[in-house]
């Protein structure tokens, strides 16, 4: 993938990292086309059903993400947008797995 | 026996959970929530008392996405029942749930942000109006007091507004408190 440098503005940094479990399982599955109702499938499905993400918190975070660039719509199908991660969103999704692994790691060690 | 009813009830800006509840006990009680309309109007009919969850949601974004919008809480198993000043009113039936509560919102950061959403909807035009019309208008009494009878109307208005602004700032602040201890 071609490497482009955005500068990750204080707004962004402030709202989105750390961000939420939910919104990370959207920027997570926005890697690939999806729609609001697959995300919620395809995040019960890697939580083991632990995660349900509700459709008001669905709707707004995808049109907050949307106004700060974080993903960006595609194409309407049957009423559902699709949407697709940005290279932005993408460096925001890499920023929060590098905290998170650190995170992981300091606990592993921990114990 | 009647099979419809109707009642007034008044729930002030910030309490909508309140509502919820409200539309919620009813529905087990018997009667199933039609719609609301004009001022505060509830209209029921009866029903099979029923355990159905009632929820808000205030999105303004919304009515110019409304097919997609509407479409994510259908796909989530929500009905959507009608808009009332802003609100959406949506139910779920507990037995459609997997044991758990289930809510339109899953995390604290998305119930504060439909606080804000309801704040600057609702209550920014209100303060705009007593600061741009009310206030000016009682100094204005003041300095050329030729109609004592406007003056008085404005600073009623002025104690009313005050009064409204204490009311709703006290559910708003008890809220936000609530969520963000939780």
């Amino acid at each position: 993938m071609q490497s482009e440098v955005i500068s990750i503005d204080s707004h962004i940094r402030k709202v989105y990292v750390p961000m939420t479990e939910t919104g990370f399982y959207i920027l997570l599955c926005l890697r690939e086309e999806a729609h609001g109702y697959s995300i919620v499938k395809k995040t019960e499905q890697l939580t083991h059903g632990e995660i349900k993400i509700s459709p008001g918190t669905l709707y707004g975070s995808l049109s907050k993400m949307e106004k700060d660039g974080l993903i960006r719509y595609v194409r309407e199908e049957e009423k559902r947008k699709i949407y697709r991660i940005t290279a932005l969103g993408t460096q925001v999704l890499e920023l929060e797995m590098k905290r998170i692994e650190r995170l992981y790691q300091n606990m592993r060690e921990a114990t | 026996m009647k099979n419809t009813k109707t009642e007034i009830r008044f729930f002030s800006i910030p309490a909508w959970k309140k509502e919820e509840t409200y539309l919620r006990e009813q529905h087990k009680a018997g009667w199933e929530f039609v719609l609301v309309s004009g001022l505060c109007l509830y209209h029921f009919k009866r029903c099979e008392p029923k355990d159905v969850v009632y929820q808000l949601d205030y999105n303004p974004d919304s009515t110019a996405n409304q097919r997609e919008y509407l479409q994510m809480f259908r796909d989530c198993g929500w009905e959507y029942l009608q808009n009332y000043v802003g609100y959406s009113y949506f139910r779920k039936a507990a037995s459609e749930m997997d044991g758990t509560e289930e809510e339109i919102f899953c995390d604290d950061a998305s119930r504060l942000d439909m606080l804000k959403r309801v704040f600057v909807g609702r209550m920014i035009p209100l303060l705009a109006l007593f600061l741009t019309v009310i206030i000016p208008q009682i100094s204005l009494q003041i300095h050329t007091p030729e109609h004592p009878v406007m003056l008085g109307f404005f600073c009623v208005m002025f104690v009313l507004y005050l009064a409204m602004f204490i009311l709703f700032a006290i559910p708003f602040l008890n809220y936000y408190k609530s969520v963000h201890r939780k």
